[in-house]
């Protein structure tokens, strides 16, 4: 996948996914938001790189998978 | 839970999804909340045990899920609650988690910390609480302890390292050696998660029993 974004994959409720787009957004950091429960093309997708979100694609290919220990939701 | 001021009250409850109307909202996972409810693993003696319960006369009548589709828990195990509910006559009643928060918070599980699903509460006829079922059964949170450790150990990682303390650089290492851990094992926390609302309903009914029995005694 090309990106010059992050992606983060996320689930609307997730705790760690809530918590890590409020630093972000408080950063004021360029992201590409994609939510998970709403398609199951972006639900594949996402299950592809992990099996909890929130999950992060780098611009060099890096994933990340959960946010500093919050709680993270298993999507497998 | 404050049970004699729920906001699940009849009428709520009665508000709630059908099955079907989940299924049908459900943008996720229609192919595994199939596959989990031709696959799942009741037994005969299990139906029969919710069919008695159902059969009582103050017994079990309703059953309300809290649930969401993308959640790996949820089409584990809602599909069986919705089988079990179809072979008793029980009522089934499901209510998403992020519309109804107020529902949510009455179920709260980790001393009050975590918001897990699904979440499986019985009531009797007459709408009285008897008891719930939270997001899997004991065994499997023993699993997932044991996971943990036995990845840690295999990582060289700090003894107590837990899937969200596992360090960035090898938590990708982590969650996949976990889920390889864990994945044969979940046909077994479907069995445990019955056994355990079996047991949790069966000691609701008798505990209930028995005061009505100490009233009339009295």
């Amino acid at each position: 996948m090309s990106v010059s974004l992050p992606v983060v994959y996320t689930i609307r409720g997730c705790d760690a996914c809530v918590k890590l787009l409020d630093k972000w957004q408080a950063e004021g950091m360029a992201f590409e938001e994609r939510r998970v429960e709403t398609s199951q093309v972006l639900m594949d997708e996402a299950r592809r790189y992990g099996a909890m979100v929130p999950i992060v694609v780098w611009p060099d290919g890096r994933v990340e998978q959960g946010f500093e220990g919050h709680i993270s939701c298993f999507i497998i | 839970m404050p049970r004699d001021t729920s906001v699940v009250t009849p009428e709520r409850f009665a508000e709630g999804l059908t099955y079907a109307e989940f299924l049908a909202q459900a943008t996720v996972n229609a192919d595994k909340f199939e596959h989990y409810h031709r696959t799942s693993p009741l037994t005969a003696d299990d139906l029969a045990f919710f069919a008695e319960a159902v059969a009582r006369p103050d017994g079990l009548a309703k059953i309300m899920a809290i649930a969401e589709a993308w959640c790996g828990d949820v089409y584990r195990e809602l599909p069986t609650v919705a089988r079990i509910a179809e072979a008793s006559g029980a009522e089934l009643r499901i209510f998403l988690r992020e519309q109804n928060p107020d529902i949510m918070d009455e179920f709260l599980s980790n001393e009050g910390q975590s918001r897990a699903i699904p979440v499986v509460v019985f009531y009797r006829r007459d709408h009285r609480y008897l008891t719930h079922f939270t997001e899997r059964a004991a065994v499997a949170h023993q699993d997932l302890a044991d996971a943990q450790a036995a990845v840690t150990a295999d990582l060289q990682l700090p003894a107590g390292t837990k899937l969200g303390t596992a360090p960035q650089d090898q938590r990708q290492a982590f969650i996949a050696a976990l889920i390889a851990r864990i994945e044969p094992r979940l046909p077994e926390w479907q069995r445990a998660a019955i056994q355990e609302m079996r047991s949790l309903l069966a000691t609701a009914l008798k505990t209930t029993e028995a005061a009505a029995g100490a009233r009339v005694t009295a």
